[in-house]
This record gives structure tokens, sequence and C-alpha cells, in this order.
């Protein structure tokens, strides 16, 4: 064999820049796509990403790769195991799908307009392998999906739910319609690449994947590794745009893109991994904590890595760490009674050695969320099961779109957050949302939310049934209900259950 | 539809749940899937004032060029990402292959002095040329308007790196064994200035910054890409074979598997649009095609000077693509 290595052809691939003849510099590389911030040509031509791969490489890897994924889904089949599996879990690979598969096929298209407008050569270059990952995973995630959908319809919502109005598809398009669909592709790269994928998807990828090896689910556990493997090489596209702009005078716009990308992805992920993991996966299978994870992923790592790149942890480190502890907690007392609209059925997960291990990893669980669960579970066992379900429209933040809440109970700490803008007030689930509205007001202030929709006739008539079927629900499949059938309620008064 | 139905599970999506057929793993996993079409009605999350959305309002949505229903647009070769890195890890074996016998026989260094000169001025430089379409293929996946299209469209994006990257592999190899001659120094220089390349230079530039979607899908792929086939491709390629170069001879032919996949693609797009009810997509083609044929024909003429005096070359390149062209039912 006398092939040449990479190393001894692999600058001249990247290198392609050229001087335009026909066209202006600007018109080929237009500000609003390619860089408001003015840097210069040679500047970009530095770019230098830290995992280089050649096409020749990449499709020979992601062939075996896929060779691997794929067999355990055909000897999984064979299995009959999510016919027999708990409920509770069957119901997070429905969110995990709706949420993911087109979410994935989402960030397909930043990525494509990196590999157009960025002025770095070899970051066009790694973009075509970026978008290639993002395909990838939307693919592999919808053949999964697909053989469930013979056994349950909401498993439809797949290749469904970002199609819709539906309350759990609202906050995460909108947020990735943020970070990924309406900027320039320098900030776009930090908010995605950096901030999202270094900073927040191996929560969802490492984390589940071992609860979902736990609970017996080899192929989901090895799809999501293996997802997270192409993560790992194409996170890294943003790294190297921190240096440049920071050499340039832009540490300021490099830090605003890592502090608004990752709060943005926090707030979904926060409920999209925090929930499944604290409330749907049955105790005895559970890994760790959200809260363990994201301290070591997010709070000790990303920090670390971000502090290394030359910046600093955002300034909402505070707000994040009280976040942690509380955001989801309330979010799926929210969801869960707001579950009818939901297009997977949730389970509360609060029987009493859950609620053990919830006052364990989270001190003072009882005596603040707790008190919200008490009275729904006295509601159960009495029977008055419709007083278990929501009443009324929440007060919805027009950033992340997530029900406002705090924690209630002996920790109650509830503060209005408001701005008021040419002639609407607009409201705030927290300090950090309302920063990122504030910074670009004529961004945000058209979004409306669901409530918003609700109450200005686009929900005709403005009742509940007609807002179900506005989020799909009685469409594409029946809504929500509790997975166990309220068994975590019974488990109160085993001696009852037993007479029963 | 009532819930007793919808309690039923279902045997695939219910938006291929009509089909009479089974369906094949390339609709599962690829219809349906862009949210933001130009004829949805879900806005994006943010200000419709937002410049990238603007931008996509204007240049997409407000493209003269419509159809109904973009997401019944079907890739005649059915690809998923699964079966792209099956055939093209196959494909990147034979041309490592065709590497490894070209460096243990030495060939290059019987390549002609003669033949040598030509390389570094028509083939090395066109690495330039092929990122230029990479980048076009990239802002036509970032705006197209269904996922059926936007993935057929990443596959022939990906392939332009394929080619960049070996082009740039057999750069590096001639600048090893004929270090005399500039190769790996001398591309950018021979692009921006070379007069061969003029007529490919002006034809890129202008087609990168036609936004219009339309206009540059069929900018790009009823005459760009069919120029680059066919002058670069098989008039080039036949040359090289002539000069005893069989290596280039064999890459290009190999590159132009790859092509002939676009062409099926560009073939289908034709067929969905100029067959859509009810709008004038056939005359608006043809309209653009007016305006970017003379340049494709002024590019092949440039670059074909470099095989002959007399124009025999670029006579064949361009009736080839115009015979393409004709297949297609355009001008």
């Amino acid at each position: 064999m006398a092939m040449l290595d990479r190393s001894a052809w692999y600058e001249l691939a990247r290198t392609t820049n050229w001087t335009p003849q026909f066209v202006d510099a600007g018109e080929l590389f237009p500000s609003v796509q390619s860089d408001p911030f003015g840097i210069p040509m040679s500047e970009w031509e530095t770019y230098d990403e830290p995992f280089k791969v050649s096409y020749r490489e990449y499709v020979q890897l992601q062939r075996e790769k896929d060779s691997g994924a794929y067999s355990v889904k055909a000897a999984l089949a064979r299995s009959r195991y999510h016919e027999t599996a708990d409920p509770g879990y069957i119901n997070i690979l429905k969110w995990h799908y709706g949420s993911n598969a087109l979410g994935e096929y989402a960030a397909c298209f930043p990525a494509a307009r990196m590999a157009r407008f960025s002025k770095a050569p070899s970051m066009r270059n790694m973009s075509v392998f970026f978008y290639l990952d993002e395909l990838r995973h939307t693919q592999i995630e919808l053949f999964h999906a697909h053989e469930l959908v013979k056994l349950d319809r909401q498993f439809d919502w797949a290749v469904k739910a970002h199609h819709t109005m539906n309350m759990a598809a609202l906050p995460g398009r909108h947020a990735a319609d943020d970070i990924m669909m309406t900027r320039d592709v320098i900030t776009s790269s930090i908010m995605v690449n950096l901030a999202f994928e270094t900073g927040i998807t191996n929560v969802q990828m490492v984390a589940m994947s071992a609860d979902a090896a736990n609970m017996g689910d080899f192929c989901f556990s090895n799809l999501i590794t293996s997802i997270q493997s192409d993560e790992a090489r194409h996170a890294q596209i943003g790294t190297p745009l921190v240096g440049i702009l920071i050499r340039n005078g832009r540490r300021a716009e490099a830090q605003r893109a890592i502090d608004i990308g990752l709060w943005r992805m926090w707030k979904s992920y926060s409920l999209f991994s925090g929930i499944p993991m604290d409330y749907l996966i049955p105790l005895e299978k559970r890994d760790r904590s959200f809260k363990e994870y994201i301290e070591e992923f997010v709070v000790e790592q990303f920090e670390r890595q971000i502090v290394d790149l030359g910046l600093e942890r955002p300034w909402y480190w505070a707000d994040f760490l009280k976040d942690i502890e509380s955001h989801h907690h309330n979010q799926h007392m929210a969801l869960w009674s707001w579950r009818k609209g939901l297009y997977w059925n949730p389970d509360a997960g609060v029987a009493p050695a859950e609620r053990a291990w919830l006052e364990e990893k989270y001190p003072g669980w009882n005596a603040t969320y707790g008190r919200y669960w008490d009275v729904i579970t006295a509601n159960a066992q009495a029977g008055r099961f419709a007083d278990t379900d929501a009443k009324g429209m929440p007060c919805l933040c027009n950033m992340c779109q997530h029900s406002i809440t705090a924690r209630g109970g002996t920790l109650w700490d509830a503060r209005v957050h408001q701005t008021e803008y040419e002639g609407r007030r607009f409201n705030f689930c927290g300090p950090v949302c309302q920063w990122i509205f504030n910074l670009e007001p004529d961004r945000y202030a058209e979004t409306e939310t669901l409530v918003d929709r609700h109450y200005n006739g686009e929900i005709d008539p403005a009742d509940p049934d007609a807002l179900l079927r506005y989020m799909g629900i009685g469409v594409i499949s029946e809504g929500g209900r509790d997975a166990g059938a309220f068994s975590w309620a019974r488990a109160y008064n085993p001696l009852a259950e037993a007479a029963e | 539809m009532s819930s007793s139905n919808l309690a039923k599970p279902l045997k695939t999506w219910s938006h291929l749940a009509g089909n009479k057929r089974r369906p094949t793993e390339y609709e599962i996993v690829s219809t349906n899937l862009l949210w933001n079409t130009p004829n949805s009605k879900l806005k994006w999350s943010q200000g419709k004032d937002t410049p990238i959305i603007k931008w996509r309002y204007t240049n997409r949505d407000l493209s003269p060029v419509k159809h109904d229903d973009w997401n019944a647009f079907r890739d005649p070769d059915q690809l998923v990402y699964r079966t792209y890195n099956l055939m093209q890890d196959g494909q990147e074996t034979y041309i490592d292959g065709l590497l490894n016998e070209n460096q243990n026989n030495q060939n290059d260094l019987a390549i002609p002095t003669a033949w040598l000169e030509v390389l570094a001025r028509a083939y090395t430089p066109a690495r330039y040329l092929i990122h230029a379409t990479q980048m076009s293929l990239g802002y036509l996946v970032a705006l197209a308007p269904c996922s059926t299209i936007a993935n057929a469209l990443m596959f022939e994006c990906t392939d332009q790196l394929r080619w960049l990257s070996r082009i740039a592999y057999r750069t590096a190899e001639l600048a090893k064994s004929h270090q005399d001659l500039e190769f790996g120094k001398i591309e950018r220089k021979r692009w921006e200035e070379d007069p061969m390349w003029e007529g490919f230079l002006e034809l890129a530039e202008r087609l990168l910054v036609a936004w219009d979607w339309n206009e540059q899908f069929f900018a790009l792929h009823l005459v760009l890409k069919p120029a680059i086939d066919e002058a670069l491709m098989h008039q080039f390629g036949q040359a090289s074979r002539l000069s005893g170069d069989m290596l280039t001879g064999m890459l290009l032919d190999a590159q132009f598997i790859d092509s002939e996949r676009s062409r099926r693609f560009a073939g289908a797009m034709v067929n969905f649009l100029c067959s859509a009810d009810g709008y004038e997509n056939h005359k608006i083609i043809s309209e653009w095609l007016k305006k970017w044929v003379p340049l494709g024909d002024r590019a092949i003429d440039a670059f074909c000077t470099i095989l002959d005096d007399d124009g025999t070359a670029a006579s064949a390149a361009k009736t080839k693509v115009k015979e393409f062209r004709k297949s297609l039912g355009l001008l």
C-alpha cells in the first residue's frame, strides 16, 4: 500500500477560498449570513478543526457504524421487547422520538447554511459531515420508531410532532428556530455546536443510554450511544470560532452566543431529559438523578471547556444551579396535569418509594413539590380523577414557552418577570428568559404563545376541546393519560388495594 | 376521525397509510420531514422581519416556480443515509485501488511533461470549481422546499466534497513527484486568472449569488454541472486517456457516476415541476435558461481551448449538454 496520509493532502482540500472576479466579495458572503462581525477573510482562513476526517474515512466508518446499529434493531425486532416493557418506559420512547427525530433533522439546515456561507473553508467542509450526521440520526430514529407505530398510534408523532402546534412541540421548535434557523452561521455554530451539542446533548445521549441499558432496551441504548459518537465529532465545529472571535475583539459576542444557546436548550432538555430520568424510568432501573448528571456534564465539564476557550461561565450561573433543582420538577407537575394535551402517557412517578428517592436526591422535595402531589394523591385515592386534571390555562413564558412556575410549599419564591414592549406585556419564567427577550425584542415579540392563541381567536372556539384539536390531539392520536392508570396512587394504601 | 379509530395502531406513518403497497425504507425515513415548506401554514417562531427568515421567505417561498405539494417529490434513486454510505464506501474502495496501483507502479513519473502542464492548468485547479458547486448545493439544501429534495441535495453536495478531496489528493501526489510544476501552489491563481477558467469562474460566481432557490437549482443542474460533466469529465477525460494518462480518465469516469445520479434527480425535478397543474413552471425555467445557457457555453468554450485549437471538443461538449436539456423538454 502506498497511499498518501491524509495529512499530505488535507490542507489543499481546505484551501478553497478565492478572490471573486465577477461579483463582490460581500455579495458572495453576505454579512447577514456569513459574518456580521466584519472579521477579515485571512482570520477565517486560520480556522482549524480539532477533529479531522476525510470523505473516504467518513463513508467507511459510518457504514460500519450503521451496520452495527441496524443489526441490533433486527435482532430486537424478534424479541418482542416493546410489547412487554414497562409502560412508563415506552412512553419515554414516544416523547424521545417525537421531540428528537425531526429535531435532529432541523440541525441539517444550519449545517447546510454553514457549508455555503462560512468564510472558513474548512468549516464549510466539516459542515457537510455535520448535516450528514444529523440526517443519519433522523433516519435511524425514524426507522426504529416506525416499528413501534404498529404497537401504538402515539408513535406516529415521531414524524408529526414538529409539524404541529402541540404544547410539547412548540417550546422545542421556538428554541431550535432561534439558535439554528434564524441567525448568521457563526453565531449559530457557537450556539448549536458548542453550547448545545457540547454542553447539553450528552446528558440525553449518554445518561439516557445508561438508563435504557438498565431497562434491557439495548436497541435504544446502542442507538443513542451511536448518535452521540457522531455528535462528539461535529460538536467541535464551533470551538475554533471562539478563538477567532476573541482575537478580533468579539469576545462579548461569543460569550453572548454561549449564554443564549446554553440557556435556550437547557430549558428544553431539562424537561426532555430531566423528567424521564427522575420520574419515568422505573425506580430500580435509574442510573443517577438528572441533577447528578447535569452537575457532572454541564456544571463541571462544560464550564471547564468554555473557560479553557477563554470565555467565562454564563452570568446566570446561580439561576442555572437553582433551575437544576427546580424547573423539571415544576414542569413535570404541569405536564402531567395537562397530560390530555400530550402525545404520550406520562407516569406520575410519585409512589412512596419514588418520593423517598426524590427526597434523597433533592432534599426538601416533599415539603415543596410533594405538597402538590399530596393533593393529587388524595384526589386519586378518593376516585376523584377529574380533579387531578389541570383546569384553565397556565401563564406561559414568552421565551421558553413553558408554564411559569415556582417552587411551592416551604420554599415559595414566586416572582413576576415582565417586560413592556410596544404596548404589550410579556411574561417570563425568570430573569434569564427575560434577559434574552430584552436583548432582541423585535426577534421575539411577534410570537404568540399557545395561551395567546387561545384568547386571540386563532383557536376557535376558545374551549378545551378545540384547544386539544389545535394541538393535534384527537387528530393524530389520542392524548395522554396516566401511564399506569394511577397504580402509583394505590401504592399508598396497600391494604386497601389488597382488599380490592 | 373518531376516537375509536385513533386507538387502533397503524401499519405505517399515517401520511403513508393511503399507499396501496408497503412503504419502502426510503419513504419511511425520508418523507414529510421538513415542517416549514413554502406552502405550510406553520410560521417560524421568530419575527418575520428577522433577516434570515426574510431571506428564506423571499428566495424560496416567493420564488416564481411553484408546486402545491412539494412533499410529493420522490428521489428516483431512493437513497437514504445508510445506502449512500454503503454505495460510496464501495466506490471509494475502487478509487483507492486505482490510486494504489498508480503509486505502486510509479506511473506519475512516466507522464509526459506536456500533459503534466495540462494537468496543472486544467485538472488540479478544478478543486475550486468543484468546491463552488459544493457551496451552491449547501445553499440549495439550506432552503430546500421539502425533505425528499433536501436529502437528495445533501448527498449530491457530499459528492462534491468527495471529488474536491480526491483532486486535492492527486494534487499532493503530483507535487511530490514533479516538484518543478508548482502543483499545490498555483491552482488559486489559475482559477482566478487563467483565461481557460474564466467562463467557469464567471458562471460559478454569478450562480452562487442567484439567490432565488429554483433559479439557482436549475442553473446549477441544467447548466453548470452538465458543463462540468461534458467539458471536464468527458472531453478532458478522453484527452487524458489519449495522452497516456489512464488514471485521470478513470477518476473522471468515476466522478461521472455521481453526476449521472444528479442528472436523474434533476430530470425528476423538471418533470415534477413542469407537470404541476396551474403553474407556468416550464416557461419560467425556460426563461432562466436563456440567461444561463450562454454563460454555460462560454465556460465550455474557454475550458476546451486547452484540448484543441479548432473548437471540436467544445462543440461536442455543448452538443451533449444541449441533448441533456432537450431530453428533459428544455432548451
